[in-house]
């Protein structure tokens, strides 16, 4: 009787932490290089940016947003750094470990050797990171990080 | 035809007569000895019927009582022992169905409760935070950073004005 108590116990438990486990699985961060634009045939918004093209649209004034530079980055332990650079940008992005509900990340935005902008921010998932860039020709260099 | 040791056995007692006792006694080697040993017989068996007679019973109503709850009492041993031996080794399903459900409520109450835990917290930490930024002060020097939050998509904005400008071939990928 007192076994079978325990073994229930035990699979009880097992399973509760199997199920709490997975909410700090792996995530994946996308981060882009984002050329805002008005052209007057816009092309697509990429699928990375549909959530909060709205916004950028509102935001900016811009009807097309093109990325010229990308990195999809899955974090396994949380302490992990990337490059998401065009030809004369490169976002490098290092992550400094894993909070509760995202990541600390330490953004810099070179414009080839030079540092432009330094931030440091905590990225979660249910909120994504713009960071107006600086003026590019007719356009606006945006750098947008999304957990997915 | 009686063999010797059957006419013996009934001489003992008494059970033969006219010829066929004639004829058993002239047959006995030593009739003396036989005599003595009739009477030595007779003796044990009256001694025997003196001795093995049923007592009688001076409290026959307690010893019934006694004996009918002993009777009892192993009666009641024995059901008890034949129900051990009839319970299954295993739970019966109806059992094991009641403690499944068991076990998942109670996994389901503390999964509700841990997940809620980790989630009721102050839902501001579940947004993005810009803690700090910088810009070169020699490459922009008149660059203001300002940050705000969306209402619409949970969007956090980096606001940097002030960057120096660059031409469109920037823009190339």
């Amino acid at each position: 009787m007192q076994r079978r108590f325990y073994l229930v116990l035990g699979v009880s438990l097992a399973l509760i932490a199997g199920s709490v486990a997975p909410a700090h699985a792996a995530q994946e961060v996308w981060s882009g290089l984002v050329m805002a634009t008005n052209v007057t045939e816009p092309d697509e918004t990429p699928p990375e940016l549909h959530r909060i093209e709205g916004t950028l649209k509102a935001l900016f004034g811009y009807n097309q947003f093109k990325v010229i530079g990308q990195s999809r980055k899955r974090l396994v332990t949380g302490s992990e750094d990337w490059l998401a650079s065009s030809k004369y940008f490169a976002l490098h992005v290092d992550s400094k470990g894993e909070t509760g509900a995202g990541y600390f990340l330490n953004l810099k935005l070179f414009q080839e050797k030079n540092l432009l902008l330094e931030t440091e921010a905590k990225l979660s998932k249910a909120s994504p990171l713009v960071i107006k860039g600086p003026q590019v020709g007719s356009g606006q260099l945006l750098l947008v990080l999304i957990e997915q | 035809m009686k063999t010797f040791e059957e006419k013996w056995t009934a001489w003992l007692d008494g059970e033969l007569a006219g010829n066929e006792l004639a004829e058993f006694e002239a047959s006995l080697p030593d009739k003396a000895a036989a005599q003595e040993e009739k009477r030595d017989a007779k003796k044990l068996g009256a001694f025997l019927k003196e001795q093995l007679q049923a007592r009688s019973m001076g409290n026959e109503e307690f010893f019934h009582h006694q004996l009918r709850e002993r009777i009892a009492t192993d009666a009641g041993e024995a059901r008890t022992r034949e129900k051990v031996s009839a319970k299954p080794a295993l739970w019966p399903i109806g059992r094991l169905v009641w403690a499944g459900a068991a076990s998942l409520a109670i996994f389901s109450l503390c999964t509700f409760l841990i997940l809620r835990e980790k989630t009721a917290p102050d839902q501001s930490q579940y947004l993005t935070q810009i803690l700090n930024a910088r810009v070169d002060p020699t490459v922009s020097p008149n660059a203001t950073i300002s940050m705000f939050e969306t209402k619409e998509d949970k969007v956090t904005v980096l606001w940097v004005d002030g960057l120096q400008s660059l031409p469109s071939e920037y823009a190339a990928k």
